[in-house]
């Protein structure tokens, strides 16, 4: 009996379904020059949409930041939200999101440089501001939980002729070790990738702009020696910088862990914050990158579908990662039966803030796993910043959780009182205001795509015929 | 029970000394539940008034509380004993070791956890870690008669061997180490020990019941030892491992609180 | 009498500059007399040169090494300088010493890295240099020294390899 080959019903009369090479940012290069004009042409176009942004947040700064901390600093911590048993409210809560925030820049210009993945490229500078800029936020939030603020320097170690030393048995010590450490590294790896990029504009400044760039370049002009310096000193930053992002929010992650309170004292408080922020943080860059693209000139040659395709990969692995680490950490207590553990579940699921925690497993959970599997609906700029925004809702819900909503259970029920915050919601908008308006502030002074990594990568990446097909290559020119 | 490891400089010597000094009793029994322990404490502490509406928020300062619960349904309703519920000043103290400014220490000598209040920046991170929640926040300028001008009379009540606080300050029950040291110093200045029931702090003194006993608890014969003898007696929350100064006496509810 | 003068060769693309290199190589230029200014870095063997050699890494080393010190210090100095009991915890607590320790030997390694790029170019430096400003825009300049009489022909012979212009070398205000 003869057998007949008959062609395979999906592969009938299709050609695969692949995308063009050339529409990768990487395999479409354009003379450096070019590039240049485009990044210049893109800070200095300023309309009248950018000047209505910029006047709107600084409003909402002054009103919401300015006033608001003078009015908490002025007033005390009476006028927050906070009492017994939540000593803690949302000025905590922040903190941590803002630094879980921060630490998404780190992911993308260290992780992703260590490992090589060039998709990075034309955003690492646009997420490492994000993690300077977050920590500021950070810091405030910090400071303005504080009873008395004007003695914050007492946190600092210096000899002083009464002796008094801080104390470094305490989470909010190493906290503040690890802080300003990542801070200080930040700011300065961000400044390092900068240098050539402020050189390029420094050469095609005039007048005053020129002479504040030619002092910011530090007189870089791109000589071999310079050259081997300055990648010498980024690669020691990016292998560095890794394990102290994975220290500082582990450590952040302490201030609550040491504590004896229900909920708090769980040993996997370390990586499941460390995974927060980051959810949190890749949630907010394809935010910003969304507003960088849409609304910047030029931006649309470097910010593609394939970068948004990249980053909504890394948050849909997140997003898994985190509901493990979330099993573990609701899991373990509604197991083990310890009675305090399990009233505050109780109280979590079905007191009077039940559809708070359900919003949360919604949004970190459902939404991205409903969403971010399609490579269709990934590479959609506006869509993936819509993740994006309920991402964060959901995990800024999460911090609420696990710091208010947890403290108004202990061990003492006579204590037992709710949070209602009070002038922290201002403060919060007042924290999201100053942080969107140093990033429109940043966008004019320097230019958020690093055009001299772009053309390191577009000259490493060539297609290569093999057979039939032209296949992307990347060569290792570093 | 801690096991003495024998372990060198890396762990804490003062381990080894369970006894402390000064401690407390508190008969739940006799407890009648009338608050005169809670207002000679705010009276002789100068523990600030915090109105209405800070109150019902929960941010009455007092630093010992009365607390009243009850076991059953509607209409079989029974009332459990009364829990006085102050500072116990425990040996291995959860509020020490998190103050990142060092205003929360431990007392060598009279084995008290002092709170410093000149020191201390208001992280709150103490009244955060304190598994019995004694510690009390100023959560604004209450004692301020500039800013409460009815408050400018009440300011002749104000006890002068106490210090006042500002805002943004932790403070607690130090068991009156004001009295503590007027009776050492006393004690010494007339050149002898000190007797047992000289000092009397101000919860003590004012109970009617005489609920509350203090003394040495180091001194077997002092009446606080042997008040703390019987079978009734129990630390609260023990399973923590504070190794609290306040035993309290419950023959219902021996060893749990409810 | 010859004096050195200090060209500048502008090359297009890589190929054609490294063709310059090695033809200025035959013609008697020693590598040490030869410095390549680029847009983006190019590693030696890329273009033909050896490799530069940078100190940052033993700088950042010291660095991290105090850094160690320090937050040994903050840790277990302090507490024997000034001993405080708090909570039942030893003087000398082990874990603490590591966080601390850790945190400042990272701070201690990244921040002498990046004084030492600092020391080892000698940033920040104002005074005229040897630049043209279409170097950010993508050129590969090769700046090197040669006698004042073989100028010309070593002009031409760039030339002919590919470079856009070859110029004296002027100092220039960045």
């Amino acid at each position: 009996m003869a057998v007949t080959a008959r062609p395979l019903p999906h592969a009938a009369g299709r050609a695969e379904e692949h995308e063009d090479p050339r529409e990768h940012l990487m395999h479409d290069p354009r003379p450096r020059g070019e590039m240049n004009a485009m990044v210049l042409e893109s800070m200095h176009t300023t309309t009248w949409r950018y000047w209505l942004a910029t006047g709107t947040l600084f409003f909402l700064v002054l009103t919401c930041f300015v006033y608001a901390w003078y009015y908490l600093i002025a007033n005390g911590l009476g006028v927050a939200g906070v009492n017994r048993p939540v000593y803690w409210g949302i000025f905590l809560a922040n903190t941590v999101f803002w630094i879980g925030i921060s630490h998404a820049g780190t992911f993308i210009s260290a992780i992703l440089r260590v490992l090589k993945v060039e998709s990075r490229r034309p955003f690492t500078r646009a997420a490492e501001l994000m993690t300077t800029f977050g920590l500021v936020q950070a810091g405030a939030s910090i400071f303005m939980h504080m009873g008395r603020i004007w003695l914050a320097y007492w946190l600092f170690p210096f000899p002083n002729e009464r002796a008094l030393w801080p104390d470094f048995h305490s989470p909010l010590m190493w906290d503040f070790l690890a802080i300003n450490t990542y801070v200080l590294c930040s700011t300065m790896y961000l400044f390092l990738p900068l240098i050539p990029d402020i050189a390029m504009v420094r050469d095609h400044a005039k007048g005053w702009p020129k002479v504040f760039y030619r002092l910011l370049s530090l007189g870089f002009r791109g000589t071999e020696g310079e050259w081997k310096n300055l990648h010498t000193a980024m690669n020691i930053f990016a292998f560095a910088i890794i394990p102290v992002m994975f220290s500082v929010h582990t450590i952040v992650s302490w201030d609550f862990a040491m504590a004896t309170r229900p909920g708090w004292s769980s040993s996997v408080f370390g990586p499941y914050f460390v995974i927060g922020a980051l959810h949190s943080g890749m949630a907010a860059v394809a935010i910003v990158l969304f507003l960088v693209r849409s609304t910047m000139k030029n931006m649309k040659y470097f910010i593609r579908p394939e970068h948004f395709n990249a980053i909504g990969k890394l948050m849909l692995m997140v997003s898994m990662a985190w509901a493990y680490f979330y099993m573990n950490d609701y899991l373990v207590p509604w197991y083990g039966g310890d009675k305090w553990e399990k009233i505050l579940q109780e109280f979590t699921e079905k007191g009077p803030l039940w559809w708070l925690w359900y919003t949360m497993l919604i949004l970190n959970i459902v939404v991205p796993w409903a969403i971010l599997w399609r490579k269709k609906w990934r590479s959609t700029p506006w869509l993936l910043a819509s993740v994006g925004v309920l991402i964060n809702i959901g995990m800024w819900i999460e911090r609420y959780v696990i710091i208010p909503e947890s403290l108004t259970i202990n061990r003492m029920p006579f204590t037992w009182q709710i949070y209602i915050p009070r002038v922290e919601v201002f403060l919060t908008i007042g924290t999201v205001s100053l942080f969107l308006l140093l990033y429109m502030l940043a966008s004019r002074i320097i230019p958020l795509v690093p055009v001299w990594e772009v053309q390191e990568g577009q000259i490493a990446h060539t297609l290569r015929r093999v057979g039939k097909a032209d296949l992307p290559t990347l060569s290792e020119i570093e | 029970m801690t096991t003495d490891l024998q372990l060198p400089a890396f762990t804490n010597a003062s381990e080894k000394d369970l006894g402390g000094r000064w401690g407390m009793v508190i008969d739940q029994d006799i407890c009648t539940g009338c608050q005169a322990c809670v207002a000679a404490c705010a009276m002789e502490n100068n523990v600030p008034y915090v109105g209405e509406d800070d109150a019902a928020y929960g941010r009455a300062m007092h630093w010992i509380r009365i607390e009243r619960f009850w076991k059953g349904t509607f209409p079989e309703v029974k009332m459990t004993p009364f829990q006085p519920m102050l500072c116990q000043q425990c040996h291995n103290a959860p509020c020490e070791p998190v103050c990142p400014v060092y205003a929360s220490v431990h007392s060598a000598s009279e084995d008290l956890n002092l709170q410093v209040y000149n020191r201390c920046v208001g992280t709150r991170y103490c009244a955060n870690n304190c598994p019995y929640q004694v510690r009390e926040f100023n959560w604004r300028d209450y004692t301020d008669a500039r800013l409460h001008p009815e408050l400018t009379s009440l300011q002749n009540q104000l006890n002068p061997d106490v210090t006042v606080r500002r805002r943004g300050v932790m403070e607690k029950c130090t068991f009156c180490i004001q009295r503590i040291h007027q009776g050492e110093d006393a004690a010494a200045s007339e050149n002898r020990e000190l007797a047992d029931g000289e000092v009397v702090p101000a919860c003590a003194q004012a109970c009617p019941a005489d609920a509350i006993v203090f003394g040495r608890i180091d001194d077997p014969n002092s009446r606080v030892s042997q008040a703390a003898l019987p079978s009734r007696g129990y630390h609260m929350l023990e399973e923590l491992g504070t190794l609290p100064r306040v035993t309290y006496l419950n023959g219902e509810t021996n060893g749990s609180n409810g | 009498m010859s004096e050195h003068v200090s060209l500048l060769a502008l090359f297009e693309d890589i190929g054609p500059a490294s063709d310059g290199i090695d033809k200025l190589r035959a013609l008697g230029v020693t590598d040490d007399q030869m410095n390549v200014i680029s847009g983006i870095p190019f590693p030696g063997r890329v273009l033909g040169r050896p490799g530069a050699r940078t100190n940052v890494p033993q700088i950042a080393l010291v660095g991290a090494a105090l850094g160690a010190l320090l937050g040994l210090f903050l840790v277990y100095g302090v507490a024997y300088l000034y001993p405080l009991q708090v909570g039942g915890q030893p003087l000398y607590p082990v874990p603490m010493g590591f966080i601390a320790t850790f945190e400042m030997t990272m701070l201690g390694l990244m921040a002498f890295a990046f004084l030492g790029l600092f020391v080892d170019s000698g940033f920040p430096s104002y005074t005229p240099k040897e630049y043209v400003p279409e170097i950010s825009n993508g050129k590969i300049a090769v700046l090197f020294a040669c006698d004042q009489n073989d100028e010309k022909r070593f002009a031409d012979a760039l030339i002919k390899l590919g470079a856009e212009s070859v110029a004296r070398a002027e100092a220039r205000q960045l």
